[in-house]
C-alpha cells in the first residue's frame, strides 16, 4: 500500500561538508527527479534542495527508494538521514514550508524554494495528484503562518545574521568596502543590508556581467570583472561569496597572498554557498574571519531571543493544516466506495424505471415518463443520503471500518470503484487509511 | 579621617563595578549603566575629598609610597574612565576596568605594601616633581585601562574567530572599536609617559646632580617607554588586532612587575624604593 515518505538531511542533522555533497544544483535536479522516477516502487516524487536541506518526498510503498537515492549522491550521508512516513512526513513538510524548521525560523525564502521544488517536480511530471494536494496544503499552511503569526516579523534573514556578525568585527562599515562574489538573490540582499551599515563601496563580481549589473543596481554598487578577484580581495573588507560553483572560488592561497598588500587589515569572508565556495582554511590567518552557513546558524542560536509564543501559535496552525489535509485525504479515500455505491444504485434505479416505462408502453406521456425517472432518482438520493453522510464523517475521522463494512455489505468489488471514480487515485488506498500503519 | 572617606570611595567604586558587571551579564538593563556611571562619578568626588584630607593631614607625602601611589592610580583611573565613557560610550569596558580600580584602591584601606615616607628633600620640591608624579600616575592609569580593553579584545576575538558565539559574543563591543580604543589609549599613555620620563630626568638632575644615573627606576621607566613607543610605531606600520592586544598585556605586565618590585624591594633604587 502506497504512502508518503520523506527522507532527507538538514542543517539540524548534517554538517555543511555532508550537505554540499548531497545538494543538487538547478540542472542536476531534473536528472535526479528522472532517476528517482525510474526507481521501482516510486509513484510520485519531489526533491527539495536548498543550502540547508536536501529532502526527498515520495509516494511509494517504503522509504527505501528515497534513502538509496540520497545515498547514491554520497555514501557519507548515511548517518545523517532522517525518515518520516505518512502523517509525520506531511507534518515535517508543512513545518519546512512554513519556515519552522529553518535555520532562521520565520525567514521567507523557504516558501519560494518549496514552490520551486514543486514546480520542477510538476514540470518533470513526477509530482502526481497526491503530492500536488500535499504541496497545495503546505502552501496554505505556510501562508497562514506568515499572515497569522508574527514569527517572520523583524527577523531573521541570512543577510541580517551576516550584518550582525560583521557588526561584531567592524562595528560600522564607514570607510570600508563590501565585495559580493556571485549575483544570487541571497548574496544581493546581504550586500544591500551591509551597505546599510555604512559601507563606502559595494563591489559586485560575477561571471555574468549582465546579472552583476542588475545586482549592483539593487545594492547601489559597482560592477567589477570576475577575473580581478585576487585584486578585489585585497581591496575589500567584507567579502560575501554566494555562487553556485561546485568548488572553492576563494582559496586559502588567494587570501594568503592578499595579507601583506592589505597590511593585515581585518577581512571578513562570508560564504553563503552550498557547496562551499570559500576554503575553510582561510580562517587560519590572523585577522581573517571566515564563516559558512553552519557558522551563521550558530550565531542565530546565540542571538535567538525566544519568539517561543509565536512559534507555538505557528506550530498549532501547522498541526491544524496537517489534520485538515489528512481528513481531506481520508474523505477522498472513502469516495470510491461511495461513488461505486451511488453508481450501482443509480444504475438499478435507471434499469427499474426503464422496465416500468416499457411495461406501460403508450399509456404514459412524456411528462409521466419524466416523473417516473425523477421518482427513481429521488428514492436513490433519499436512501443514500444518510449512508453518504456517515461514510464521509467516518472517513474524515480516520475510521477505516465503516467504509470497509459498506463495501462488503453492498458487495462492491474493490477494483470497481477505482475504475469508476477517480482514475488518478488508483494508488490511493481504498479502505484502510495509510497513516494507520 | 581620610581613611574613612577613602573607605566610602572604595565602597562606591565597588558598587559601580558591580553595576557595570550586572549590565554586562544582563545587557538589556540599561539603567545599571546610568547607575554605575553615577556611582563612579560619586566615588571619584569622594576620593578627591579623601586625597585633599590626606594632603592636609600629612602633606600628601604618602602618595609617593606604593600604597598611596596605587590609591592615586585608582583615582586617576576612575577619572580617565569617566572621560572615556563620555567620549566612547562602551559601557562593557566598565565591567573590566572598574574592578582594576577597586583593586588599586584596596591597599590604601588595608595597609598593604609600603607606606613609609620620609620628608622629601627640599631640593626635589620642584614644579617638575608634581608634573612628574601626576603624569606617571596618569600614564600607568591609561596603560591599565588599555590592559582591560586589550583583555576584552582577546576575549571577543576568541569568540568571533573561534565561532563560539557565546555569552561574551553578544555582550562585548565590536573588535574594531576595542582595537581602536586600545590604540588611542596606548598612544595617549605613551605621550603622557614621555612627559613623566622627561620631568623625572629633571627631578633626577636636581636630586642627584645628573639627568641619567642608570638607576633601576629610570631603566625600567625607559624600557616601558620604549615598549609602548614601539607599539605606537608598529600601529603606524599597520599592526593591530590580536598581536597588538597581546603586546598591550605584556607592556602592562612589565610595568606592574617593575612598579611592585621597585616599590617593595628596599633600596633597589637610588631614592630608597619609595618613590621619594
Amino acid at each position: 500500500m502506497s504512502d508518503v515518505f520523506l527522507v532527507g538531511l538538514s542543517h539540524r542533522t548534517a554538517p555543511i561538508a555532508v550537505r554540499e555533497r548531497v545538494a543538487f544544483s538547478g540542472e542536476t535536479l531534473a536528472e535526479g527527479l528522472a532517476d528517482l522516477r525510474a526507481r521501482p516502487g516510486v509513484e510520485e516524487s519531489l526533491v527539495l534542495s536548498t543550502c540547508n536541506r536536501v529532502e526527498v518526498l515520495i509516494l511509494a510503498t517504503s522509504a527505501e527508494p528515497a534513502r538509496r537515492f540520497l545515498l547514491s549522491r554520497s555514501a557519507d550521508a548515511a548517518g545523517y538521514l532522517y525518515e518520516r512516513a505518512g502523517r509525520e512526513a506531511a507534518r515535517h513538510f508543512f513545518r519546512v514550508a512554513a519556515s519552522l524548521d529553518s535555520m532562521l525560523v520565520g525567514e521567507q525564502q523557504i516558501a519560494g524554494q518549496v514552490k520551486e521544488a514543486y514546480r520542477l517536480a510538476a514540470a518533470a511530471a513526477t509530482a502526481g495528484p497526491h503530492l500536488s494536494r500535499l504541496c497545495a496544503r503546505a502552501f496554505v499552511a505556510a501562508k497562514r503562518v506568515r499572515t497569522e503569526t508574527e514569527i517572520g516579523r523583524g527577523t531573521t534573514s541570512v543577510s541580517q545574521v551576516a550584518v550582525e556578525l560583521v557588526a561584531k568585527i567592524f562595528g560600522n562599515l564607514s570607510g570600508r568596502s563590501v565585495l559580493l562574489v556571485g549575483a544570487g538573490k541571497m548574496g544581493a540582499s546581504s550586500a544591500k543590508a551591509l551597505a546599510s551599515l555604512g559601507a563606502d563601496h559595494v563591489l559586485v563580481a560575477n561571471r555574468s556581467r549582465d546579472r552583476a549589473k542588475w545586482v549592483a543596481r539593487r545594492a547601489r554598487g559597482h560592477v567589477r570583472d570576475f577575473s580581478e578577484l585576487p585584486q578585489l580581495l585585497t581591496e575589500a573588507d567584507v567579502i560575501i561569496v554566494a555562487t553556485s560553483a561546485p568548488h572553492f572560488v576563494v582559496t586559502a592561497e588567494m587570501v594568503e597572498a592578499t595579507l601583506k598588500p592589505r597590511r593585515y587589515r581585518s577581512m571578513c569572508l562570508i560564504d553563503l554557498s552550498v557547496p562551499r565556495n570559500v576554503d575553510p582554511r582561510c580562517a587560519q590567518f590572523e585577522n581573517v574571519f571566515a564563516y559558512d552557513m553552519d557558522d551563521l546558524q550558530r550565531v542565530v542560536r546565540a542571538t535567538w531571543h525566544a519568539r517561543a509564543e509565536e512559534a507555538t501559535r505557528a506550530e498549532a496552525i501547522v498541526e491544524a493544516e496537517v489534520m485538515a489535509f489528512l481528513a481531506e485525504r481520508n474523505e477522498r479515500a472513502a469516495l470510491p466506495v461511495l461513488s461505486a455505491l451511488r453508481q450501482r444504485a443509480e444504475a438499478i434505479a435507471r434499469l427499474e424505471a426503464q422496465k416500468t416505462l416499457s411495461l406501460m408502453g403508450e399509456h404514459i406521456d412524456e411528462k409521466g415518463r419524466m416523473s417516473v425517472e425523477a421518482m427513481a432518482r429521488a428514492i436513490v438520493n433519499k436512501l443514500l443520503h444518510a449512508p453518504t453522510a456517515r461514510l464521509k464523517a467516518a472517513a474524515a475521522s480516520g475510521d477505516t471500518a465503516l467504509p470497509g463494512a459498506a463495501a462488503v455489505l453492498f458487495g462492491i468489488d474493490e477494483a470497481e470503484p477505482a475504475r469508476a471514480s477517480e482514475p488518478e487515485d488508483a494508488s490511493a488506498p481504498k479502505v484502510a487509511m495509510p497513516e494507520q500503519r | 579621617m581620610s581613611v574613612e572617606v577613602l573607605r566610602t570611595a572604595t565602597v562606591l567604586y565597588a558598587a559601580s563595578a558591580v553595576s557595570y558587571i550586572f549590565f554586562f551579564v544582563r545587557p538589556h538593563r540599561v539603567r545599571a549603566v546610568r547607575m554605575g556611571f553615577a556611582l563612579v562619578a560619586g566615588a571619584f568626588l569622594v576620593h578627591a575629598v579623601a586625597i585633599s584630607l590626606a594632603c592636609r593631614e600629612s602633606g600628601g607625602t604618602q602618595f609617593f609610597a606604593l600604597r598611596g601611589g596605587l590609591g592615586m592610580l585608582a583615582f586617576v583611573g576612575a577619572g580617565l574612565f569617566l572621560v572615556l565613557e563620555w567620549l566612547y560610550p562602551l559601557p562593557a569596558v566598565g565591567a573590566f576596568v572598574l574592578p582594576l580600580v577597586v583593586i588599586a584602591a584596596l591597599p590604601g584601606l588595608f595597609g598593604l605594601g609600603s607606606s613609609q615616607t620620609g620628608v622629601l628633600p627640599s631640593v626635589v620640591r620642584l614644579p617638575a616633581l608634581k608634573v612628574h608624579v601626576s603624569t606617571a600616575i596618569g600614564g600607568v592609569a591609561l596603560f591599565a585601562i588599555a590592559f582591560g580593553v586589550a583583555a576584552m579584545y582577546l576575549l571577543q576575538e576568541r569568540e568571533v574567530k573561534g565561532k563560539h558565539f557565546g555569552v561574551l559574543f553578544s555582550r562585548l563591543p565590536s573588535l574594531e572599536s576595542l582595537d581602536r580604543l586600545n590604540q588611542s589609549l596606548v598612544r595617549t599613555g605613551f605621550a603622557v609617559w614621555s612627559v613623566a620620563l622627561v620631568t623625572g630626568a629633571m627631578v633626577a638632575k636636581n636630586a642627584w646632580g645628573s639627568f641619567w644615573m642608570w638607576d633601576p627606576q629610570q631603566v625600567t621607566a625607559l624600557l616601558v617607554w620604549l615598549l609602548y613607543g614601539a607599539m605606537v610605531e608598529l600601529c603606524h606600520m599597520g599592526m593591530h588586532g590580536r598581536r597588538y592586544a597581546l603586546l598591550t598585556l605584556a607592556g602592562f605586565a612589565l610595568l606592574m612587575t617593575s612598579m611592585i618590585a621597585l616599590g617593595t624591594v628596599p633600596n633597589v633604587t637610588r631614592h630608597g624604593g619609595n618613590f621619594q
